[in-house]
């Protein structure tokens, strides 16, 4: 069973078809880039992978369970639980610590553990920056930050939106390092990015053009 | 860590590192709140100021004796028992006589009274000089002291006459030849003496009237007025005004006393009347703009020995209590003692409490200003606050925050700055009743500590309702809004 499976979905908004029955899986564990220019349908599809939008038409599998007609109530609770989140601009809390950023995840999802929220910090590098503000922080540090917060409730998919849109090379990366680390410990990534780079450190990248899937290109260099 | 205590975390670092913002709102909070305390402090306190505030006004209840039964101090001091000792500002004793001044051929009402007292109960009394304060020294009023042109130091005599008092039928002693004196009240109950001549049939060939007590140039007129004093030659006693003698005009009453005093009339010899006489140095002259200043004032006591009297017509009372109060106390004294008669002075209770219900609608109304401008002040802060913080909402809705969450949020970060704001406020508020009071009543105000947990229950209510529509706006962002590069 695949981890997420789109079926026949569109999404029109009045005469536009930001997408136009686009289906793909995406396997437990696997690393998926989603690419394509802007207008593309790439948002969209983003907003629906991540249970902030419902698709006009066709079915959401998310571990075989149809999500596409759940409200947006639901739709939240499906979020908090399965789906880590990583942003271009980063969006930290700014009158928050780095550590306590973390924590804003597990406070909507369960419990704050600083601890924890520390451990997670230090995955990313970032243990001794735990108590500075997003404003001493670098763009990249925030970003890991960021990816510390997305694997804090250990969800099931990690969705990042142009996630070194934002960053320099060596910060880009350290950033591809780190999702290396977590597609190696079986996480699975669902990674929407313009830059061929990016999109080539994934396993398979899904190319999208006006709405439509494009083309599929497995990455024969992944792992190598 | 508890999510209550990351809940608390979030909101003070929110509220601590974000302080420009925030800062406005709790200023306008602190700002509602401080007006709301203190005019509900000076409204609390005024009664008691206002209350002695129009104490300057003068006495607002009287104690006057009943049908029967007459006052003295002994009585009035048990009276006032009804009335808690710490409200009372002051009981001034008056005594009414007329009083005559042989050096003038006049005669001026004159209060016995206690001048410790009338400071108290009418403190608008202006004194060129002094109080009395030794025996047989006396205050004139203005115009008495115009009309009788005395100054301060002065000595004038004045006498007092009683009723003539007589034993036996009165008509006994009316035989030809005799001659006859009575003594009756009339105008103001001022004593009127008549002296009267029978001839040999026993008619009245002589007559005199005293009049010196009566109303100058009404009252006082029985007694000069030729044809009224003609009409009793050659008439029998006893005699009936109307029928006998006609009234002098406008003066009906006096020429009453003067045919009651001949009904009454005893020879010389039964008659028992007496005069008292004493000089008095005058050490204050009134000024009031009123009818105290027609008259003339001593110390009761020597206004007792003068008389040979010791009662007292009214007692003045200067009472500190709202108007309800005062009818209470009124009713319980007319209920205790019978004997008496306690009154209010409608005037000044009544205008007191009208002041006072002005004053709390004014309190009202200006209260429900301020927090209705604090009310749209919070909101419009929290509203910007929605507004800038747009993407950290979205952000906290994307990490999972249900719609309650972000109410919650919001919610407790408002009834934090409401209770904080109110907390600041209430202490402010009572600086600045306290500045009002002295300023406006010259006395400090008392600290109602309940109002302090009032205010900040009120600030925290206001600042929950002004939060509503921002939460409102906060709910519905998308948590979208953070995805894509905008």
């Amino acid at each position: 069973m695949a981890l997420l499976e789109l079926k026949n979905i569109s999404k029109i908004y009045g005469d536009l078809k930001a997408l136009d029955n686009v289906s793909i899986r995406v396997e437990k564990g696997e690393w998926v880039a989603i690419m394509g220019p802007s207008g593309s349908g790439k948002s969209t599809m983003m907003n629906i992978i991540g249970c902030m939008d419902k698709p006009t038409m066709g079915e959401v599998l998310l571990s075989g369970v149809d999500i596409s007609k759940e409200t947006a109530r639901s739709l939240t609770d499906i979020r908090r639980d399965k789906i880590g989140l990583i942003f271009q601009q980063f969006h930290m809390v700014t009158y928050l610590t780095a550590v306590e950023n973390v924590m804003v995840s597990q406070y909507y999802h369960s419990m704050p553990d600083e601890e924890e929220a520390l451990e997670a910090l230090g995955r990313v590098g970032l243990r001794d920056r735990a108590r500075h503000l997003p404003s001493q922080l670098s763009g990249g540090e925030q970003q890991r930050v960021c990816v510390a917060r997305a694997l804090i409730n250990h969800p099931e998919l990690i969705l990042a939106d142009e996630p070194t849109g934002n960053l320099d090379e060596t910060n880009e990366n350290i950033v591809l390092g780190l999702f290396r680390q977590l597609h190696n410990e079986g996480t699975t990534l669902i990674v929407v990015t313009h830059d061929p780079e990016v999109a080539e450190a994934a396993q398979r990248t899904i190319v999208l053009e006006h709405g439509r899937v494009a083309r599929e290109v497995i990455n024969e260099n992944f792992g190598k | 860590m508890t999510k209550r205590k990351m809940f608390l975390r979030m909101i003070t670092a929110s509220l601590l590192r974000r302080r420009s913002r925030m800062l406005i709102a709790l200023l306008s909070i602190a700002v509602g709140a401080t007006i709301l305390s203190g005019l509900v402090t000076i409204y609390i306190d005024v009664p008691r100021q206002m209350g002695a505030q129009f104490r300057s006004y003068g006495a607002n209840m009287i104690i006057l004796p009943g049908e029967e039964g007459s006052l003295t101090g002994a009585v009035l001091e048990e009276a006032m028992q009804v009335i808690p000792s710490e409200n009372i500002v002051g009981a001034t004793p008056y005594r009414y006589v007329r009083l005559d001044m042989p050096s003038r051929q006049q005669s001026f009402t004159t209060a016995g009274t206690d001048f410790d007292e009338v400071r108290k109960t009418s403190p608008y009394f202006s004194v060129e000089g002094e109080y009395p304060q030794n025996r047989r020294e006396i205050m004139v009023g203005k115009e008495v002291a115009e009309t009788i042109g005395v100054r301060l130091g002065s000595s004038i005599e004045l006498s007092y006459k009683p009723l003539a008092s007589f034993e036996g039928e009165a008509s006994a002693d009316w035989v030809p030849g005799a001659a006859l004196l009575g003594s009756s009240e009339g105008f103001n109950e001022a004593v009127l003496n008549v002296s009267a001549v029978l001839d040999e049939e026993g008619k009245i060939s002589e007559i005199e009237v005293d009049a010196l007590s009566q109303t100058e140039n009404i009252g006082s007129l029985v007694g000069t007025d030729k044809a009224f004093l003609d009409q009793f030659l050659g008439k029998s006693l006893p005699l009936t005004l109307g029928e006998d003698v006609d009234a002098l005009s406008g003066a009906t009453i006096s020429s009453q006393a003067v045919v009651d005093a001949l009904n009454s009339s005893r020879s010389r010899e039964n008659a028992r009347l007496s005069e008292n006489k004493e000089h008095y140095t005058v050490a204050g002259i009134l000024s009031t703009g009123g009818e105290e200043e027609a008259y003339i004032y001593m110390s009761l006591e020597d206004l007792t020995r003068l008389t040979q009297e010791e009662i007292m017509d009214v007692a003045e009372l200067s009472v500190s209590a709202s108007a309800e109060e005062l009818e209470g106390y009124a009713a319980n004294i007319q209920e205790e003692y019978p004997a008496l008669t306690a009154r209010l002075v409608k005037r000044l209770a009544k205008s007191e409490a009208s002041v006072l219900s002005k004053l709390q609608a004014l309190v009202f109304l200006v209260t429900a200003v301020v927090l209705a401008l604090t009310l749209i002040c919070v909101s419009t802060t929290m509203m910007a606050v929605v507004s800038e913080r747009r993407r950290e909402i979205g952000l906290r809705k994307a990490l999972g925050a249900s719609d309650g969450s972000i109410r919650h949020e919001f919610l407790g970060e408002g009834m934090f700055l409401g209770g904080l704001g109110g907390l600041l406020g209430g202490l402010l508020g009572f600086a600045f009743a306290q500045m009002v009071s002295v300023h406006v009543f010259g006395s400090s105000i008392t600290f109602q500590p309940l109002l302090l947990p009032i205010t900040i229950i009120v600030s925290m209510a206001i600042s929950a309702v002004s939060c509503q529509l921002p939460i409102k706006k906060a709910v519905a962002i998308d948590p979208a809004i953070v995805l894509k590069g905008e």
